[in-house]
């Protein structure tokens, strides 16, 4: 069976609405970690599995969406984050489509790839917005040690970003690797675009 | 005037080595109540798709032969161009529901938005489809805050606005509360008497038996049998098929009590009572 | 229903008017600051956001916002105010840890252009229903079939939500084990997530059946339901916040 380009833009009805289920379970994912006090945020699990499923362009849509609704309803900062989301939907749909996500351990460099990815969009919004900090009591630590003894802010944003980001993506990866290897054939097959007819006349 | 034909339709899914239905011909007259009856995996919602171009066009898959909805040829038209000729409802209210309106008026307005219907037009068909489904008071409130009985005939309603000659509903009730289902098989009765054609697949064969003008029994993805309720459940093969037939007919089976005049057994109390009736005089 | 939006429902002029004007505003608010970037300018903006609020009778509901949104401005100030590069000026010394000016000037700098940036968030958040905001961008060109899918996320959070404490229950009485080490906390992770996951993805098949056999795919123009909110104030507030972009842009050109 011919692959369909990954970047088509036709969507199946099937892809559009697992996008708001993604969203959904981007927020059922945080509220999880909330509710086992877990360190991380593990809030993109939903956006990871809509382009595991139907591909990047899916997945980015599932990350803008997630971030304007999230701006909508709990914290307005959020939409300006709403790029990282799309660069996290893009990178695990191109990787998964050259088939990177097809073992434990590719799956685990994948979620350090899409760490990293969002970690380099991310620090250009955290200095434009907040002078370069995050947010994160450990991130923003290592920010004041790195800025007191190198003077380079980009420097000490980056590295405050990248030490929550690649752990929470790492770990955000291979969970939705998981249930992915978990979901049965017709559910899994049913969001992308390249099945075709047939006749049987 | 005949709303359905099928034609040898065979169908098989995208990914499955097995036709889902095979070797499918049968005709619907305009009003009548048609119920489709089989075991498990037999083929019926694969069937209901396939009058309302759910299949192929929204699986894709192998097909063959030709199913016609009130003249229109389902494989040559769009699901959207179909859904004004046959309308469907599914099992589960909860997942029709848009999701995206805050009222039942809203709710049932989503169809006739994005087939373009102007608004005076629009009201009027959705405040015909609320009373026809008897929900006008709740028209106010959120969809999700309605009952599995009043959901369901909401969905039922959202169809039945956009007006279509033939409405399909597949196990409407089985996830249903018995309230619930009575509401919902009263509302469908209620329709088959405006001169709406209606399909129906159903495990209930008690409501099978109770309301439907003809029986379509499938195993296998095939036509077993297309007959009158009286018909097909005094059928000596039924077990074989994973049907079992109405409690009445059962136990009027044991007794040997047949319907006056014929050589089948009654299918529903008022038959079993007359027959009975009979009997014991 | 549980609605997870912060839209409040109020009385004011600000709710009359129409969703685009507000993002108008948004846009504009943003802007401003960013082509005249001195601090006077930006508090004006901000004190503007902050003003609507209050005229929209929703300013109450604005502070737990700004509040979310201060407390990580208070870090900035600290490791601004400690470690910016450039810092020189000495401007307060509480113990070992010295605040320059400059350092701080720019923390202040953030905190109005985060809090004018916020301001215009919120006004268009607070007094504008999600549908409405969705219906006017589908009337000027957004795929209907877009708007449909971030309107529906407010109903499906809460669907969902409810169905993820069921699950927590169940999981819980079946011995699964929530609290402890983390290693215990992060195993318990999928079998809570796993089935909420797998139940809202069977549901997206029957979900966008019957959202096609509505027509969701129709092609040709829809129509709506509702007759759309102007306000006779729309067209001029829209061209005036345009004109004093473009006129701090001019100004910023010729100075
Ligand atoms: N999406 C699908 N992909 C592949 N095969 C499918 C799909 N849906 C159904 N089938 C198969 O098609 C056959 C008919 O299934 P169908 O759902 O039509 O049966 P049914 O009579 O409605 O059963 P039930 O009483 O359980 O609802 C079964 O063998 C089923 O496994
Ligand atoms: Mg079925």
């Amino acid at each position: 069976m011919q692959k369909q380009s990954m970047w088509s833009l036709k969507f199946s009805t099937a892809a559009l609405v697992l996008i708001p289920t993604a969203v959904g379970i981007n927020y059922i994912g945080k509220l999880f970690a909330g509710l086992l006090k877990l360190p991380l945020w593990l809030d993109s699990i939903g956006t990871v599995l809509a382009s595991i499923l139907a591909g990047p362009i899916i997945g980015a849509l599932a990350g803008a969406v997630n971030n304007v609704i999230y701006g909508l309803t709990v914290d307005p900062i959020s939409f300006v984050y709403g790029i990282t989301s799309v660069a996290i939907g893009l990178a695990v749909g191109i990787l998964c489509y050259k088939g990177w996500l097809s073992s434990w351990s590719k799956a685990a460099l994948a979620g350090l790839i899409v760490g990293l990815v969002a970690t380099i969009v991310s620090t250009p919004i955290n200095i434009g917005f907040w002078g370069g900090q995050t947010g994160n009591v450990w991130g923003d630590a290592l920010y004041a040690i790195v800025l007191a003894k190198t003077d380079s802010v980009w420097l000490a944003s980056f590295l405050d970003e990248i030490v929550v980001d690649v752990p929470d993506k790492l770990l955000v990866v291979l969970i939705s690797f998981a249930i992915y290897r978990g979901l049965p054939g017709s559910v899994s097959q049913m969001y992308n675009n390249s099945n075709k007819f047939e006749s049987l006349d | 005037m005949t709303k359905i034909i099928a034609d040898n339709l065979k169908y098989k899914y995208p990914l499955s080595d097995k036709l889902a239905l095979d070797n499918i011909s049968f005709k619907v007259e305009k009003g009548e109540f048609i119920g489709i009856i089989g075991a498990n995996k037999a083929g019926k919602s694969t069937l209901c798709q396939a009058l309302t171009g759910l299949v192929p066009h929204f699986y894709k898959g192998a097909y063959g032969g030709k199913v016609f909805v009130d003249g229109l040829e389902v494989k040559e038209h769009s699901i959207a161009e179909i859904s004004l000729k046959a309308g469907i409802v599914f099992q589960n209210p909860f997942t029709q529901m848009t999701g995206s309106k805050m009222t039942v008026y809203e709710e049932i307005a989503f169809g006739l938005e994005n087939l373009g219907i102007a608004r005076e037009e629009m009201q009027k068909q959705i405040d015909h489809a609320m009373e026809l489904m008897d929900i006008a008071s709740l028209k106010e409130r959120n969809p999700f805050d309605l009952s599995g009985g009043q959901m369901q005939r909401l969905a039922i309603a959202s169809i039945i606005a956009m007006n279509p000659e033939i409405i399909v509903l597949d196990e409407p009730t089985s996830q249903l509360d018995p309230e619930g289902s009575e509401e919902v098989f009263l509302a469908v009765q209620l329709l088959s008497r405006q001169g709406v054609t209606v399909i129906m697949a159903e495990h209930k064969m008690e409501k099978v038996a109770k309301y439907c003008d003809r029986i379509l029994l499938l195993y296998n993805g095939e036509i077993i049998d297309f007959d009158t309720p009286g018909k097909i459940f005094s059928r000596d093969d039924l077990k074989q098929y994973g049907v079992v037939p109405p409690i009445f007919t059962s136990v009027c089976r044991e007794l040997g009590v047949k319907k006056s005049g014929t050589d089948e057994y009654p299918v529903t109390l008022e038959e079993a009572r007359a027959a009975l009736g009979r009997k014991v005089k | 229903m549980k609605q997870i939006s912060l839209y409040a429902d109020r009385n004011s002029f600000v709710h009359d008017l129409d969703p685009i004007s507000k993002l108008y505003y948004i846009l504009f608010s943003i802007l401003v600051p960013v082509i005249l970037p001195s601090i006077s300018v930006t508090l004006i903006c901000s004190f503007l956001s902050i003003i609507l609020l209050l005229l929209a009778k929703v300013f109450k509901k604005a502070l737990p916002v700004f509040l979310l949104v201060f407390i990580v401005l208070i870090t900035v100030v600290i490791i601004q105010g400690l470690f910016r590069p450039g810092n020189e000026t000495i401007f307060l010394k509480i113990g070992p840890a010295v605040f320059y000016k400059e350092g701080l000037l720019y923390a202040l700098k953030v905190t109005l252009r985060v809090t004018d940036i916020v301001g215009a968030f919120l006004i268009l958040v607070l007094t504008t229903k999600p549908s409405d905001l969705v219906e006017s961008l589908v009337r000027r060109g957004l795929s209907p079939r877009i708007g449909y899918v971030v309107i529906s996320v407010f109903q499906i959070i809460p669907e969902m939500t409810s169905t993820m404490s069921t699950i927590m229950d169940a999981q819980r009485a079946r011995g699964l084990e929530t609290e402890g080490n983390l290693i215990t906390r992060i195993k318990a992770f999928i079998p809570l997530l796993g089935p909420v996951v797998l139940g809202s993805l069977v549901n997206t098949k029957e979900r966008a059946m019957a959202l096609e056999v509505r027509g969701f795919n129709a092609q040709g123009n829809k129509t709506f339901l509702n007759e759309e909110k102007t306000s006779v104030l729309s067209k001029p507030i829209q061209l005036g916040l345009l004109l004093i972009v473009v006129m701090a842009f001019v100004w910023r050109l010729l100075t």
